[in-house]
């Protein structure tokens, strides 16, 4: 309770920021939206020169794709750590952080809210729909329930992972330079994993499993059932993994509260 | 990073720039030093380095993976053979290991924080040493990411490269204009933060902008005949689409002198709108005050 | 009761080194070397509920280091302490209920926003209740003359304006501990002052406890009653700030005006069997220095009735001097005891 109204006030202070900035609003809303165009693109450009991609034809793909814009929309919004190590180490705000009587991890997701990102929620819900419809897709009274279990999953993950990755900014010589590579990685979640060779499957499931925000759970709404065990798992997946993140940052900050920046 | 540190520090007495030949000499020691310096900088990020290498090659292999799936039991895609295809996907990505730096963040930065101003009153050219730096990173990662990572990527996957000496020198060169080209497109974004109040999503659009339209992510002819005829008379085939179509060996002859031709082209082109940026910029910096 | 007990109190770094050129920075690729530096040397302190104390020392001598263990940002490497009752590294999110921080050079407000927004949003962050939140909010706009500034946002304001609302912003949930680092850094004399009459108010009204590091040793002589002197990781001074001018101060100073020429060898005359040092700035002005042991009044009782004196003015060694030249011997003690004390500063490669 106390975090949810802690939430909504510093909704209410990026709104107030932001109504002082109206353009940056929509700037940012269009580039997340041509950011997400360029990787459409590259799904029709492909779908030019081929019919299937690994036994996945067009509208499966672009289904695909609309489920991994939906939690990847949320996850952004609500847990956004890009330039955690220059704001907070280098120029010690942690300090800040740290003197203030709320969990530090959530205080940091809190004072970088970026609402914007929701719009490529939203936009994925339109493209599920509409591919969905294409293909024939029942909707199911499952549908609904699971899509957001799945969201939620997907976002757990999302946030295990990232989270894991900046609380090594913690230690002396930060990997300021993994984050952007990270999110080149995320994107090959969404293709059918079976097309890669074993070795890359295994990573994208089991060691930076983004295959569970992208083909894995989609595939159960396309009914594609040799992928439907692996569906079920993603909210086990998402559970370890934000352990493993939670885990990894408090040793951070315990090493952050031993050491110093 | 530690840009401050880097800038901070134009040892070897160049700042004074002096007067004479002496004095151009002390101030052209002082450009190495920043290249020097960003490479010094970039070696202190081990953990960087390590997972900079691991990322590289796993781009490069899911890249492989994806086209070969594409390309099913196909022979050819717009003109690429399925071998030539893993060469380019290879190649563009290392190529992108030397050409990228975040040289228009870096500026943009120093534009909001008020340091340029500093930066600016130093009896040195502030663009040309923010070239220099993103030379000393191109240079670091060439050697150190590019180099190791090629080798990874040829032994795990199909990549043939070219034999004659002369494939390879030529493509160092058209290597080196895709830095300046890439460069110059960053320059020239960073900069713009003097005259937009928050350049933050021109700086994200750039960086999609040039991945796909430079031919990354797809090579340029796979596009629709009429998007393809559109970036042939735009700067970011430049970088990363022609130079691969020689080094795969799909240009040849005099079409390699028409695409260094090309880059030579569009890098004096791209003066332009820096030297007049900057112009503005200073214009704007000491004239109207900030 | 302690406000905040110290004992023993140690914090050791581990610092990398950077080897030097490229061959060095090849081979830290693959080899890093640390060394350890201890910034706090096992210090022990307590300071009573309700004190203002000052906590002094050069850049680097381990001053925020012990701020920062004491909010609970840093964890000490040997030691104890208690903070306001709890120990502060342990139940954080409890304990910094209890105490305000301001740092001078980092803000803890909004940039974009009115100030107002801010302080809403503390006053969630700290679960005070609408109520005393009102109350207390009053009377602090009231009393540091805010009323105006409200509404802007923090990037509109002057530094002394924010300042004044940092103060606020660290004081919205009655803190009983406030620690101040460089509370009054890069401000102008008139807001320095004002600062300074509110803290003490702060500190007579509500009882709290007070702890601020600073350079500019007039905060310490218009607020602390006690300082603590670091130097190199160790206190080297801890008392009254009389107790600091008396063991220190070496003399003081006597400056005449004459209304008509006076030689320096008639001044000198006069003095003759005190041990006083004349010197002559012209005919009309000469001041003289007096050492501690000696009565400025006797000096002045040999001088007045000869000369033609127009202004005597007395001039005490200020803290500043003090403090330069404690800094310079390196101790508030004895030299000797520092040289045992030198360098444990140890070299370890790690591999």
């Amino acid at each position: 309770m106390y975090y949810l109204g802690l939430l909504i006030e510093y909704l209410k202070n990026y709104m107030k920021t932001r109504l002082t900035y109206r353009a940056d609003f929509w700037v940012e809303v269009i580039s997340d939206l041509l950011f997400q165009a360029t990787n459409f693109i590259f799904i029709l450009v492909i779908f030019m020169h081929t019919d299937s991609l690994g036994g996945w034809n067009q509208n499966e793909v672009v289904f695909v794709y609309g489920f991994f814009m939906v939690p990847f929309g949320v996850f952004s919004c609500f847990v956004n750590m890009w330039g955690f190590s220059e704001r907070y180490i280098v120029k010690g705000e942690m300090d800040r952080i740290l003197t203030r009587p709320a969990h530090n991890l959530f205080q940091i997701f809190l004072e970088n809210v970026d609402p914007p990102s929701l719009f490529g929620s939203f936009i994925g819900l339109i493209v599920m729909a509409i591919s969905g419809s294409n293909l024939g897709l029942p909707f199911e009274w499952w549908t609904l329930p699971m899509l957001i279990l799945l969201t939620l999953s997907a976002v757990a993950i999302y946030t295990g992972i990232y989270t894991t990755l900046t609380s090594l900014s913690f230690y002396s010589d930060a990997p300021t330079g993994i984050l952007p590579l990270m999110y080149n990685i995320q994107t090959y979640g969404r293709y059918p994993v079976t097309i890669y060779n074993r070795a890359i499957q295994v990573l994208l499931t089991w060691i930076i499993p983004f295959a569970f925000v992208g083909i894995y759970p989609a595939a159960l709404f396309l009914h594609r059932d040799e992928m439907r065990t692996m569906a079920l798992l993603t909210p086990l997946v998402g559970v370890v993994f934000l352990s493993i993140g939670l885990m990894a940052w408090s040793y951070g900050v315990k090493r952050y509260k031993g050491a110093g920046s | 990073m530690s840009e401050k540190l880097a800038t901070a520090v134009p040892s070897s007495g160049g700042s004074r720039g002096g007067s004479g030949e002496n004095g151009r000499r002390l101030l052209l020691g002082a450009y190495f030093d920043f290249i020097r310096i960003r490479f010094l900088t970039m070696l202190a990020y081990r953990v960087n380095y390590y997972s900079g290498i691991l990322i590289y090659t796993l781009n490069i292999g899911v890249n492989y993976f994806t086209w070969r799936a594409i390309y099913g039991d196909g022979e050819s895609l717009g003109g690429f053979t399925g071998a030539q295809m893993t060469t380019y996907v290879a190649v563009s990505w290392m190529a992108r290991a030397f050409y990228f730096n975040n040289l228009d963040r870096e500026i943009s930065t120093d534009i909001r924080d008020g340091s340029i101003a500093i930066q600016f009153i130093r009896p040195y050219n502030y663009v040309l040493v923010k070239m220099m730096q993103g030379l000393g990173e191109g240079l670091f990662r060439f050697m150190m990411l590019m180099i190791p990572g090629m080798v990874i990527a040829t032994l795990l996957f199909p990549v043939q490269l070219p034999t004659e000496p002369s494939a390879w020198a030529g493509f160092l060169v058209m290597l080196f204009f895709s830095f300046l080209i890439s460069s110059q497109i960053n320059i020239i974004t960073g900069l713009s933060a003097f005259f937009v109040e928050n350049n933050e999503g021109m700086m994200r659009m750039k960086r999609v902008v040039v991945d796909l339209f430079s031919g990354l992510i797809v090579p340029i002819t796979l596009f629709p005949d009429w998007l393809s005829s559109v970036l042939k008379v735009l700067p970011f085939q430049a970088i990363t689409y022609l130079p691969g179509s020689v080094f795969t060996g799909r240009v040849q002859g005099v079409g390699i002198w028409n695409v260094l031709g090309i880059q030579v082209i569009w890098f004096l082109i791209l003066l332009i709108p820096i030297v007049w940026l900057n112009h503005a910029a200073r214009q704007r910096l000491f004239v109207q005050g900030g | 009761m302690n406000a905040i007990q110290v004992q023993d109190l140690r914090k050791t770094f581990k610092v990398q080194k950077n080897r030097e050129g490229l061959k060095g920075a090849f081979a830290d690729l693959f080899k890093r070397q640390y060394s350890e530096v201890t910034a706090v040397k096992d210090i022990s302190f307590s300071i009573p509920e309700g004190e203002i104390c000052g906590y002094i020392g050069e850049n680097g001598a381990g001053k925020s280091t012990t701020i920062k263990m004491l909010t609970g940002i840093l964890v000490p490497t040997a030691g104890s302490l208690t903070v306001g009752g709890f120990v502060p590294y342990e139940e954080r999110e409890k304990f910094v209920q209890n105490i305000g921080v301001v740092f001078g050079q980092r803000s803890q407000l909004w940039w974009d926003i009115g100030v107002i927004e801010s302080f809403q949003l503390l006053r969630k962050v700290y679960r005070v209740s609408e109520q005393d939140f009102k109350k207390r909010l009053d009377e602090l706009v009231e009393r540091l003359e805010l009323q105006d500034l409200l509404n802007r946002p923090v990037r509109k304001l002057s530094l002394g304006q924010r300042m004044r609302c940092e103060l606020v912003a660290a004081l919205l949930h009655n803190p009983s501990i406030l620690f101040l680092d460089e509370p009054t850094i890069g401000l102008d004399i008139v807001v320095k002052s004002e600062i300074r009459e509110f803290l003490k108010d702060m500190n007579r009204e509500h009882g709290t406890t007070i702890l601020l590091t600073t350079h500019d040793l007039q905060d310490i002589e218009a607020l602390c009653s006690r300082v603590i002197m670091l130097d190199d990781g160790r206190i080297i001074y801890d008392g009254g700030l009389d107790d600091l001018k008396q063991r220190w101060g070496t003399g003081r100073e006597v400056q005449f005006q004459f209304g008509t020429a006076t030689k320096l060898q008639q001044l000198i005359g006069w003095t003759e069997g005190m041990p006083v040092t004349w010197t002559a700035e012209n005919e009309l002005a000469a001041k003289v220095w007096i050492p501690l042991e000696l009565n400025v009044s006797d000096v002045l009782g040999r001088v007045v009735g000869q000369a033609d004196i127009t202004d005597i003015k007395i001039i005490e060694t200020n803290t500043d001097d003090i403090v330069r030249s404690i800094y310079q011997s390196g101790s508030a003690e004895k030299p000797e005891e520092r040289i045992a004390a030198l360098s444990d500063e140890k070299e370890v490669i790690h591999v």
